[in-house]
């Protein structure tokens, strides 16, 4: 298979959010309702509760929000000195992914493109996808009583166009194509990069959660970008978690066997017998 | 900032910790129950009749608790079958999905124990049920309670390996312990509801309740174990449920109340074949009061 992905180069990103305002646009994804509330006097409803203290304004991805430039300000108290980081960020489509293995009722498939898609129609809204993405990815939506996550732009993948945030990127920090393609591109980019003195550049999801369609070059440690620098997919824990359960469950059968045993209680007996001797 | 790696579910209390403890107690009460109606004496079938008077009712409860939680209530129905394939459905790797078949299949099995117990007692006479009754009658009980008891123990574990079986900080550095201790929960509060339910009813053979008492008492003292394991496998992961108002719940409610004073109670207070009636009601309250605090700190703690 010849899997569909995408390159995120952090090194050229300029922060401009043309991919956030790209994929809001393509999806037709409403405002984030935890950014808005009503206040009396106010015919509309008003922004509020954005961060306040960042030029990163909705800090995180959400149902609404399938696709989050994150803003990494590393800046000293008079900020005389400091650097900011950029780094597009959504679904990475995972090849082992926590959200589709616990998926209860087959809402969240691979396509024929690699890619991972929660099918509205299927998805019944019990949240257990939710803490299985070791990314955070997916958002439960109140509106529709479903998940929600960045579908790889599914309609236009499958229609021979590439995703609308690659296409609205202004600099070729996000770029789509077959994931092989992409790794040639990246493996390149880290090179000259490496040559230019940039040691901490390096390639993240080659590895992770089984290879990670969507993968990044970040400039830093994963960590300081808050990607975790050993995802753990849950499901891998689950022969041991299940065994250790069944050795306990045979453990607590048997204590409740010899408490119950009658040879048991004529001990107690006795020793009870004893007990009242001494008093 | 940094990003959450795994977001929150917001599962509310009283829907997913309130599930896994009500289950737990029903599963725990019905594993007991038939273990003692395959490998027991006779004399333990008081104890059982209680426990399958006590599993199905609690276990009725439970589907509206799933069902509530859902975004979609009406599409539970996607958890059995599936359109796509167009049959039965169930996800090995998904403990919420294999989980909700055993749930399944227990209550099934409690249904028919609890059908039995009551006919057996002469509390269903109406004619119309005559035909389905010696129907239900006439299967091999010990192979339901067989299954019934598997499936129980399933019922009461399954709900701790869930939680295992995610990112969440602090479900995830508890790995494996939380379907263990969910079982020896399970068993303690599943005995101390029976145990309450036979002095409830003044049913109660004193010998039942001395043994009931000695079984929950092995329960505590090996879910105690479990607790401090659990803790220092989670290391700094444990902090959610250690501070702030779950650390209150759990040390306060779970360990001190639900565990501590009933294990002294027993020991150090009058001995379990001398107390009264109250104090075994005492004890088993609490009991349960500490397994219903159990599952609401390390469900809501997990998703602070």
């Amino acid at each position: 298979m010849n899997a569909k992905g995408m390159f995120v180069d952090t090194s050229i990103c300029t922060g401009c959010k043309a991919c956030q305002v790209a994929c809001k646009e393509w999806n037709v994804l409403e405002g984030e309702p935890s950014h808005f509330e009503k206040r009396p006097g106010y015919p509309y409803t008003v922004a509020a509760n954005f961060s306040g203290r960042s030029y990163d304004n909705t800090q995180n991805l959400s149902a609404t929000d399938w696709r989050h430039v994150k803003f990494i300000e590393q800046f000293n108290a008079d900020r005389s000195e400091g650097r900011w980081l950029f780094s597009s960020d959504s679904c990475k489509h995972c090849n082992n992914a926590g959200c589709l293995n616990a998926c209860p009722v087959q809402a969240i498939v691979r396509t024929d493109m690699g890619n991972v898609v929660i099918k509205q129609e299927v998805c019944i809204g019990c949240k257990y996808c939710i803490p299985s993405c070791p990314y955070g990815v997916i958002s439960f939506s109140e509106r529709t009583g479903t998940v929600h996550k960045c579908t790889l732009c599914n309609d236009r993948i499958h229609n021979g166009l590439g995703t609308a945030c690659a296409k609205a990127c202004p600099t070729g920090s996000i770029t789509f194509g077959e994931v092989e393609d992409l790794r040639k591109k990246a493996d390149a980019r880290l090179a000259q990069l490496r040559g230019l003195g940039y040691d901490k550049a390096n390639l993240y999801g080659y590895h992770e959660a089984g290879g990670l369609n969507v993968f990044y070059l970040f400039m830093d440690r994963p960590a300081v970008y808050g990607q975790p620098e050993q995802p753990v997919v849950p499901q891998d824990r689950l022969f041991r978690s299940s065994s250790i359960t069944v050795v306990t469950a045979i453990a607590v059968g048997a204590a409740a066997l010899i408490s119950f045993r009658e040879r048991g209680m004529k001990e107690q007996e006795k020793e009870r017998e004893k007990e009242g001797k001494r008093e | 900032m940094m990003a959450l790696e795994s977001q929150s579910p917001q599962w509310e209390w009283y829907y997913i910790a309130g599930y896994f403890f009500i289950g737990g107690v029903s599963a725990g009460a019905y594993f007991i129950g038939s273990l003692l109606e395959l490998f027991g004496e006779d004399k333990q079938r008081a104890v059982s009749r209680i426990a399958y008077y006590l599993a199905f009712p609690l276990i009725c409860i439970t589907p509206i608790l799933l069902i509530g939680d859902l975004g979609r209530p009406g599409r539970f129905w996607h958890l059995f079958y599936s359109n796509g394939p167009g049959m039965p459905y169930m996800n090995h790797l998904s403990p919420l999905s294999v989980g909700t078949w055993a749930l399944l299949i227990y209550s099934g099995m409690s249904f028919i124990s609890f059908l039995n117990v009551l006919s057996a007692d002469g509390k269903l006479r109406s004619p119309a049920l005559a035909g389905f009754l010696n129907f239900v009658n006439r299967l091999p009980h010990k192979i339901y309670a067989a299954i019934g008891s598997f499936f129980g123990f399933f019922v009461a574990g399954y709900t701790g390996v869930l939680l295992n079986t995610t990112a969440r900080p602090l479900w995830a550095a508890t790995d494996p312990l939380v379907g263990s201790l969910f079982i020896v929960s399970a068993a303690s509060t599943g005995a101390a509801a029976i145990a309450l339910a036979m002095t409830w009813n003044k049913a109660a053979p004193r010998d039942a309740n001395v043994r009931l008492e000695l079984f929950d008492r092995v329960a505590l003292i090996a879910e105690l174990v479990l607790i401090a394991l659990m803790i220092v496998i989670a290391g700094q992961f444990a902090a959610p449920l250690l501070r702030g108002f779950y650390g209150f719940l759990f040390l306060g409610g779970t360990v001190v109340l639900g565990i501590l004073l009933p294990l002294g109670l027993n020991w150090f207070g009058r001995k379990p074949a001398n107390a009264g009636h109250s104090m075994v009601m005492l004890t088993s309250v609490l009991v349960l009061f500490g397994g219903a605090l159990l599952r609401i700190s390390l469900v809501q703690a997990g998703q602070l």
